[in-house]
Parts: structure tokens; C-alpha cells; sequence
């Protein structure tokens, strides 16, 4: 054992970099710097008719849900017969200084949920907001309920005034948030790291000596690597938004008190009526259980449940751990409240699928890189175990964006006559969508469309094998795209 | 066994250092300092900065901001113009319907 932990750990700097988030998926939407993730459906089809839509927090990436192989909750979902997307929020540039609280909450998550729940006749998606995530699908559920099928949040600051650290120091006197804001436009990833490294500065020799113990394990040791190349990946915060959160949200703790507002609209969790989960951790020291248990005493919802359990902010949730007894009762929760099955088999229009297919681009998602190493992030106290523990590792690197795939639209594709206009409808939406390939430079088409869903299959079924089509580099002539930059 | 008694005695320092800075960087004695020193710092990179585009400016050239401010600008187009294809869409639906 010990011949075995001193070959792990000398051969660490060689060592395959893990594969993180290499669940595949498609983009589905994208939009400035966001993107609509939908995972691929197993292949012997989806079991459950409610699509469920993972909203992350914007300060860290969104494959911490899709972490790797066997520990990667969206891969879960989708074998135990989800049809899952994910947010993918991507990286502000510097003019995304001006992105506002509004623009993230109303406008871009509302559109998420839109576009996936307009793959299901009812038109619903069941929400998972994880950390911060979880806090925006409050306030946006609050004030846009109507498609929302259930939601759950997992360790979701709800209570900001909470006697935290992060609570006292984005409260102390002398910190101005708005010369902060006005002077870094783009909150940078480093300021915000360090702050969760002074949550528990001792936090990065724990982990080194808990990799020394267990160098061993090649299990532990992928599973570690993974999670600290996930926890090193940080992302810079638009100005606007971050002033709006601090400010409204840590400072004034305006959310419980019912004095916050989204684009206008007071948000009033009572207004909460959906099934709704929260789940809090006990070792939690970014989000304290009664900060994130607290939602459920304020909404209105008539199912709600809070669910507290052992376990750090990042370990209760990505760990072999959690996919034993977390996972399961998320399950659970969403199959409980899930859309009743269709009784009769629906009849797609089939030029309309075609039609669509040939103009729908979904780009293939690939598993981020692990680059550069930058920084400690301090997430975990306990368990100090594979997915408790972070080293640093490094940032990822954007896919590769020329080759796009054609495909059906959906796997689900909207059902009966109904179903037939609501894809009627989204062609014109979708007509100008392969000319976003121009800005990637992609080569001329060679289009083979998959086939549409075809009436006499009783549940959804995975794409067949992708077709890739290379997209014209221009823009057709005289033909102006609705759409700019996309 | 040697390692483990080590370890368990590592992790009853680390646990109690731990608290000890919590409670440390909890104090405002601690904190209103550090409050003051990084919004000091912000305003002198402001002051910089403006001094800087100032410059920048005479010269008859964009700054920096003012891209950032068009780049925005195309950005908030593009989803207004994506808002009005959604509602539109959604408009054409319900009259065929």
C-alpha cells in the first residue's frame, strides 16, 4: 500500500488529467455567454415525463453536477430516465460588467425554463438550483411559477443575515460595494476565491495530508483530482449583478423580508406553490442549514419538505456518497411529481419535424480540459473524503464550437395537432439559428438530418447516431438574420 | 501507526486552528480594516484608471468602457430581439389554435 500511495503520488504531475463533465450533451440555446445544456437521453428512453432543468451557481461551473463517470448527478438523472438539461453559464467578458440581476434571473433562466419545458406537451420542467442557483430559482419561481413543475433547492442561501462569514464580511463597515463594482466592472474570480479560501484557510493542508493518506486509492485519487479541477475553475461575476447580490441580498436581506424585487415585481416566496424540496448540509460553511432550510417556512407550497443531512457544501452532493443516499430521494421527490403518462400515442407532423431538423444546430458538448492550475477554493469540511477534498488543478477551455450536429429538435418532440403548431411555430424561432455557425467559422453544409419521432413509440428514445453537418461560413445573402451575434 | 496517532493529532490542530481564525476573521477589529484597505485600494485603481482614459480620450480614441458599453449594447439587442421572436412565436401559436 504504501509502494503503491508513493508511485500515485510521484506520478501525480503525469498523471491523465480527469474527465469532467464528459456526460454528452447538446446546446440547445445559447445566448451572449450562456448556453442550455440537454443531455442525451439513455438509450432505451426517458422514464419520466417532467424534463428537469439543473440551474448552478454563476461563481463556479456548471459540471460540478456532472463531475465525472460515476459521480456526475446529471449522468444519474438521465440513466434513471430524466431528460436533464443544464445551465451552462459560461465566462463574462469585461463588457458583461453591465449584466444585471434581472438580466440573469428574469430574462436568461426564464428562457431556460421556456425552452425546455416547450419539449413536453405540458410544458413544465421540474427546477435543481445548486448553491446560488438555487437562491435564483427561488426568486424566479416566485414571480414566474407557471411552468414550473417542482423545484428543489440543494444548500441555497435563502437567509442572507445569517452570522456567517461571508454573512459578516460583505456586511462590515468600510467595504463599499460600489467602489468595488465601479472600479473592477467584472467582479474577478480571484477576489471571490480567496474569499472562500479565508472560509477555512486551514482547508488546503487537510486536503494534503488527507491525499497523502489515501494516495493509494486510484479511485480516491480521480475523484480528488476532479473535484479540484472543479473548484479551481472559477468564474469572474458581471458588476451589476454581484453589486444587486450583495447589496440587496447580503446586505439588506431583503428576500425574506419580501423587499426584493425582479424586473419590477416584488418577489413574495409565499407565491411558492409548487412542490419544493430544500436540502441543507450540516457541515456547510458557505450556506448554513437554516439559511437554506428556512425557504420552506416561507413559501406557500402545500408539499414542501426540508431535508438536513451530514456533510459539507460540495461533498454531500458529488460524492459516490451522495449518489447512494442524496440522489435517490431527489429521484424520489421528482418522480413523485412528475406529469401523469400519456394515454394516447401522439401524431407528430412529420414534414414539420424535418423541417425542423434541418434547421435546428445543436453543438456537441465537449468534456472541459483541466489547463492551467490556479488557486486553492475552500468548499468542504467533512467528510474528508474523495469528494470532500480539493487540490488545485486548473481552468477548462471552451469547446470547440465549428461542428455542429443536426438532429430532431428534441428527443421528446411536442405531441399531437397541439404539438404539431408548437413546432410549427418554433420553425420560424429556429429558421435563422444555423447562421450562428458563420461567427464560428464552421465549412460548408453537408446536411443529413436524423429522422423525426415517429407516432408508435410510447416513450422518448435517444438520438441515433449523430449526424454531424458543417454549417456555411457566411450568412446566406440577402437574407438578414434575426439575431445578432448568436 | 505511527501515521495514524500523527494524523489524528493533525486533525484535532486543524480543527481547533480553524476555529480560532474563524473567530479571528470574524472580529470587526480584523475586519473593518480589511473593509477599509480594499475599498482605499479600489478607489486609488479608480482614480488610475480615469486618469487613464482621460488620457486616453484627448486623443480622439474610444476607451475602454465605451466598448464595453457598445458590446453590451449588441448583447442587449440580441436578447430583446430574441424576447420579441419568443413572443411573437407564442403570439402566431395561440391565433392558430
Amino acid at each position: 500500500m504504501e509502494l503503491k500511495s508513493l508511485t500515485n503520488l510521484l506520478s501525480l504531475a503525469t498523471r491523465p488529467k480527469p474527465q469532467v463533465g464528459s456526460t454528452p450533451a447538446d446546446v440547445v440555446w445559447e445566448e451572449n455567454k450562456w448556453k442550455l445544456l440537454h443531455y442525451r437521453p439513455r438509450a432505451e428512453g426517458t422514464k419520466y415525463q417532467t424534463p428537469l432543468l439543473l440551474v448552478p451557481s454563476l461563481i463556479n461551473r456548471h459540471y460540478v453536477l456532472d463531475l465525472m463517470p460515476g459521480k456526475s448527478f446529471a449522468e444519474s438523472m438521465v440513466q434513471r430516465g430524466f431528460d436533464v438539461f443544464c445551465i451552462d453559464w459560461g465566462t463574462p467578458g469585461d463588457e458583461d460588467r453591465f449584466v444585471t440581476f434581472d438580466d440573469v434571473v428574469d430574462r436568461w433562466l426564464g428562457r431556460a425554463i421556456r425552452v425546455a419545458s416547450k419539449m413536453v406537451p405540458h410544458e413544465k420542467v421540474h427546477l435543481l438550483g445548486y448553491c446560488m442557483g438555487g437562491t435564483l430559482t427561488a426568486i424566479h419561481g416566485a414571480v414566474h411559477p407557471e411552468r414550473i413543475a417542482s423545484m428543489i433547492t440543494l444548500a441555497a442561501p435563502i437567509r442572507f443575515n445569517d452570522g456567517s462569514l461571508l454573512s459578516r464580511w460583505t456586511n462590515v463597515k468600510g467595504f463599499d460595494v460600489d467602489v468595488l463594482v465601479d472600479t473592477l466592472g467584472t467582479v474577478p474570480w480571484q477576489l471571490l476565491q480567496s474569499a472562500f479560501h479565508m472560509l477555512r484557510p486551514t482547508l488546503t493542508l487537510s486536503k494534503a495530508v488527507s491525499l497523502l493518506d489515501r494516495a493509494w486509492n486510484d479511485e480516491f485519487l480521480d475523484g480528488f483530482l476532479a473535484l479540484e479541477t472543479w473548484g479551481n475553475d472559477n468564474v469572474s461575476l458581471p458588476g451589476e449583478f454581484y453589486r444587486r447580490y450583495i447589496k440587496a441580498l447580503y446586505q439588506e436581506d431583503g428576500l425574506l423580508a419580501g423587499r426584493f424585487s425582479l424586473a419590477g415585481q416584488r418577489v413574495d416566496l409565499k407565491h411558492i406553490t409548487f412542490p419544493t424540496l430544500a436540502v441543507s448540509f450540516e457541515h456547510d460553511n458557505i450556506v448554513p442549514g437554516p439559511s437554506a432550510g428556512v425557504l420552506i417556512e416561507a413559501i406557500g407550497s402545500q408539499v414542501k419538505q426540508h431535508l438536513h443531512l451530514p456533510g459539507g457544501h460540495v461533498g454531500a452532493v458529488v460524492s459516490k456518497h451522495a449518489a447512494k443516499t442524496l440522489w435517490p430521494q431527489l429521484e424520489a421527490f421528482y418522480a413523485a411529481h412528475d406529469a401523469p403518462p400519456k394515454t394516447a400515442e401522439p401524431v407528430v407532423d412529420r414534414a414539420v419535424m424535418e423541417a425542423v431538423a434541418q434547421v435546428l444546430p445543436l453543438r456537441e458538448v465537449r468534456a472541459p480540459e483541466a489547463t492551467t492550475p490556479k488557486a486553492q477554493h475552500p468548499e468542504v469540511r467533512e467528510p474528508r473524503d474523495a469528494a470532500s477534498m480539493r487540490v488545485d488543478a486548473g481552468t477548462t477551455k471552451a469547446a470547440p464550437g465549428p461542428l455542429r450536429e443536426v438532429r430532431a429538435p428534441e428527443t421528446k418532440a411536442p405531441n399531437g395537432p397541439k404539438g404539431a403548431e408548437a413546432a410549427k411555430s418554433k420553425l420560424g424561432e429556429l429558421r435563422a439559428a444555423p447562421q450562428a455557425a458563420a461567427r464560428d467559422g464552421a465549412a460548408p453544409p453537408k446536411t443529413k438530418p436524423s429522422p423525426p419521432r415517429v407516432a408508435g413509440t410510447g416513450s422518448r428514445t435517444a438520438p441515433k447516431a449523430a449526424v454531424v453537418k458543417r454549417l456555411p461560413a457566411k450568412k446566406p445573402a440577402g437574407k438578414p438574420s434575426p439575431r445578432l451575434a448568436r | 501507526m505511527i501515521w495514524e496517532t500523527w494524523k489524528k493529532g493533525f486533525d484535532t490542530w486543524e480543527q481547533k486552528t480553524a476555529e480560532m481564525m474563524e473567530s479571528v476573521l470574524k472580529s470587526p477589529a480584523v475586519l473593518q480594516p480589511m473593509g477599509s484597505m480594499l475599498t482605499a485600494t479600489m478607489k486609488m485603481k479608480s482614480a488610475t484608471d480615469k486618469a487613464i482614459a482621460n488620457w486616453w480620450e484627448l486623443m480622439g480614441l474610444p476607451t475602454r468602457r465605451d466598448q464595453e458599453r457598445t458590446l453590451h449594447a449588441l448583447n442587449q439587442l440580441q436578447s430583446r430581439l430574441i424576447d420579441l421572436e419568443e413572443k411573437l412565436s407564442d403570439l402566431e401559436a395561440k391565433k392558430k389554435n
